[in-house]
């Protein structure tokens, strides 16, 4: 103060063993005082300021030219939806749990329509001590995002990580009635603005936990203002579906349940629970927005594999079928309706370059513009589709594998890197859709867009 | 100096306060009578509590300390900021600009919430019927005319506050009300980005030097770096990259092509000169609102959504930096900076897309410096 400053003193937040959080208000703390009252020391000394330590040293290594072909560690990103009581609560605490020695972070959304409201705070779990957690004051971003697209409650994480550090993985846990698809889409999208400095945070999956005793009747029962379930739309968006609370229905329940669950995503993988009760491999880290999982899931179906939906007379089905059901349903191509809701699995042979561009082509106006290409819309919106989420693999003539993830209007066909596919390509590729308005249509629109009979 | 013994001062002498005549000389120095101590160890002892009253006494003259303050009265609000390169905010800050009443206002003008941007929020870009395409083409001529005005004023001296002012004059005179001003509680009404500033810079107090590279921001919208007299090799380069990767898009722009696409012919300009692509801000569409859907990155492998269509109205504006690409806020939470100090140079158009294909409704005379 009096012309002999000394160097600010540089203070080391200690958040996980003392509760309380600090923030640095650098400019408060500028302002021109008179007073050192500020200062927590009195005395002679000059004002210090409580700022958090930088490691620029780590922050210059990162700023070399990041093109994105160095896969540098990112911190993944797990949504976790599903009804008031299905047990999302309960996999959450299994998971502070059981990654004991983890920094996991959860977020409870408050879910708006399309911006995501965050809680203002978030609990850290401390990797000591899974009971204890330290809540962080999230500081949401300002009005000079408006170019951006980034989103202000994924700037909000990241500046919490750059201010304490990186989590090794981060749990959102949507409220009872969210749709997860578009809180997906932002975080997948968000990718895109890493900065590769192992604080970027890219979307792992979507978890759905569904209610073995009420999954059925919900839904059955419920509906939101456009006709598609919440809970309808949560299973569609899902990557990986836990059949909760199994030990407290019949089995036949379960079997039909899971068949109805099938019907609208055969794409996620399905796996009955107790209690939350599964190893955590199979939720945490499967990078479903890449290719691992989905190439996982086809070598599952051409070995026969799949998902344990054993065919019973159990329930009913909507569409045109005798009872007596003669074909296996999780091998043809299944179109099953529920309440507006559908999947469609489409066979696709080795396509061509030119073909590949007209697959993106077709994707593309089914995604963007809702319809078909060569159709119009009809006046009573015949012919207008709504895909929530569609995954796909495709081969080509020369050998390469490429992979389709979308959800929503936001899609991606990249191709798979030498390397990643382990056990060799398959023949032919698929495409799943899942949404509403994909009807047999659908599959010859596409048949014909590609010119294949 | 009294003659007369007073005792010792000190609230705990040990030796029972006895008259004493030593006098602390800095209460001497500061005419403050009274301050007597029986000895030199009590004085220490007492010197803590003591010396307060030296500190009340002193006429003060912070101003000369802090660094922060300048001897021109102007200062740097944020003292403490781990500012990323050698620009500073020069405040405070001119008082907020009137405009006159008989102008339209948007409904962001009181409280600086862009309501009608959220209810359309998730839409799809709207496709401008002829008279609001004319519409659009008139406001885009107008705010090419402020911007050049903007422009003829650069030389170095002038401080960007002072051509915030000759924007919202030239503004208002045309009748129009300056959208920057209070959207999301922006304070004034044009952004003046300068050096390592890559977008939304706020005029304030600070004088343009020679060498300084300065974007002017304007809605309309459209922007343009301004070399300030003469400037180094490297902002020359930096401002012609940045030209080009804009005229490059623009070319690509026409019906069915994919705002993914852009991208890709923007990033390959940039790093063949050896610099890099801002990804925090994108390009937007611009019609009645000021920014809405599509949204344009500008760059390589993003996952846009849109395929151009005539009618609809856009901006490509790609920040370039000579550094990295990432970028940082100031704590007034506009002006963002890059990381890594080094500058930033950018240039916006406003497009329309017709039949056959694009129109620049911006377009102004080529530059003779970027050629």
């Amino acid at each position: 103060m009096r012309g002999r400053e000394l160097a600010p003193t540089l203070l080391r937040v200690l958040y996980l063993e003392d509760k309380r959080l600090w923030h640095s208000s650098p400019h408060l703390s500028s302002l021109p005082s008179f007073a050192s009252k500020r200062s927590r020391h009195g005395g002679r000394r000059a004002r210090r300021y409580s700022v958090e330590l930088l490691d620029t040293a780590v922050d210059a290594q990162g700023l070399s030219d990041n093109d994105g072909s160095a896969q540098p560690r990112t911190v993944p990103l797990t949504i976790i939806c599903g009804f008031l009581g299905a047990g999302k609560s309960t996999l959450v605490r299994r998971i502070l749990t059981e990654r004991h020695g983890y920094r996991i972070a959860v977020i409870m959304n408050e879910f708006g329509d399309t911006a995501m409201k965050l809680a203002k705070t978030i609990n850290v779990s401390s990797p000591n001590d899974p009971t204890q957690q330290s809540e962080e004051v999230l500081e949401l971003a300002n009005g000079c995002l408006c170019c951006s697209i980034k989103d202000t409650g994924a700037a909000a994480i990241e500046k919490l990580m750059q201010r304490k550090g990186a989590f090794d993985h981060i749990l959102l846990e949507t409220t009872g009635l969210a749709d997860p698809g578009p809180i997906a889409s932002m975080f997948w999208q968000n990718e895109e603005f890493s900065m590769g400095l192992g604080r970027d945070i890219h979307l792992d999956g979507v978890v759905c936990v569904v209610d073995a005793v009420f999954g059925r009747q919900q839904m059955e029962e419920d509906h939101a203002a456009d006709g598609i379930g919440e809970s309808l739309r949560q299973i569609a968006a899902a990557d990986v579906i836990l059949l909760n609370k199994v030990d407290l229905v019949p089995p036949a329940d379960a079997d039909a349940l899971e068949e109805m669950i099938r019907g609208v995503n055969p794409a996620a993988s399905l796996y009955r629970t107790v209690r939350g009760e599964i190893d955590l491999k199979y939720l945490m880290g499967i990078d479903a927005y890449r290719s691992r999982q989905l190439l996982d899931e086809t070598r599952k179906t051409i070995t026969g594999q799949h998902g344990g939906s054993t065919h019973t007379h159990g329930h009913d089905h909507d569409h045109d079928c005798d009872n007596e059901h003669g074909h296996e349903h999780h091998r043809a191509p299944t179109h099953y309706e529920l309440r507006g809701i559908s999947s469609l699995q489409i066979d696709c042979p080795k396509l061509s370059a030119a073909q590949l561009d007209k697959l993106d082509e077709w994707i593309r106006t089914v995604l963007w513009e809702k319809q078909l290409p060569n159709q119009a819309t009809g006046a009573t919106g015949a012919g207008s589709i709504e895909v929530l989420r569609c995954k796909g693999i495709f081969v080509t003539e020369h050998g390469e594998l490429h992979v389709l993830q979308g959800v929503r209007n936001l899609y991606e066909i990249a191709k798979v890197e030498e390397g990643e596919e382990e056990l060799g390509l398959p023949d032919t590729g698929k495409l799943v859709l899942i949404g509403k308005g994909l009807h047999e249509s659908v599959r010859s629109n596409l048949m014909e867009q590609l010119g294949i009979a | 100096m009294s003659a007369v013994a007073i005792p010792c001062q000190s609230s705990n002498c040990p030796n029972g306060h006895p008259p004493s005549r030593l006098e602390c000389p800095t209460c001497n120095k500061l005419g403050i009578k009274g301050s007597f101590f029986c000895g030199q160890d009590c004085f220490k002892a007492n010197w803590k509590t003591h010396k307060i009253i030296h500190d009340i006494a002193t006429p003060r003259q912070p101003l000369l300390d802090d660094p922060n303050i300048n001897k021109d009265g102007t200062f740097n609000p944020f003292g403490t900021f781990k500012f990323t390169g050698p620009l500073r905010p020069v405040y405070p800050l001119s008082p907020r600009r009137v405009v006159p009443d008989h102008i339209p206002r948007p409904d962001y003008a009181e409280d600086g919430i862009p309501t009608s941007e959220s209810r359309r929020a998730g839409q799809p870009p709207r496709l401008l019927p002829p008279d609001e395409q004319e519409k659009m083409r008139n406001v885009c001529r107008l705010a090419r005319e402020v911007l050049d005005i903007a422009a003829a004023a650069i030389r170095p001296g002038i401080t960007t506050d002072e051509i915030d002012a000759i924007v919202h004059q030239a503004t208002i005179d045309r009748g129009a009300y300056p959208s920057p001003l209070n959207y999301r509680n922006y304070p004034k009404s044009v952004c003046t980005s300068v050096n390592e500033v890559i977008c939304h810079g706020i005029p304030d107090k600070r004088k343009l030097q020679e060498g300084d590279i300065i974007n002017i921001g304007y809605h309309g919208d459209l922007n343009e770096t301004y070399p300030v007299g003469r400037v180094d090799d490297d902002s020359k380069r930096l401002m012609r990259t940045a030209r080009q990767c804009l005229d490059e898009a623009i070319k690509l722009c026409k019906p069915g092509a994919l705002f993914r696409d852009l991208g890709k012919t923007i990033e390959p300009i940039a790093r063949a000169n050896g610099c890099s692509v801002v990804r925090t801000y994108c390009g937007h569409g611009i019609n009645d609102l000021f920014h809405t859907a599509p949204n344009v990155p500008h760059y390589a492998k993003n996952k846009a959504i849109g395929t151009m269509k005539p009618g609809m109205c856009f901006t490509i504006e790609p920040m370039i930096n000579l550094g990295h690409w990432d970028l940082e806020h100031w704590p007034d939470d506009w002006t963002a900076v890059t990381i890594d100090g080094k500058r930033s140079a950018q240039f916006e158009e406003t497009l329309l897309i017709t039949e056959t294909g694009v129109e620049v409704l911006t377009a102004g005379k080529p530059r003779a410096d970027l050629q």
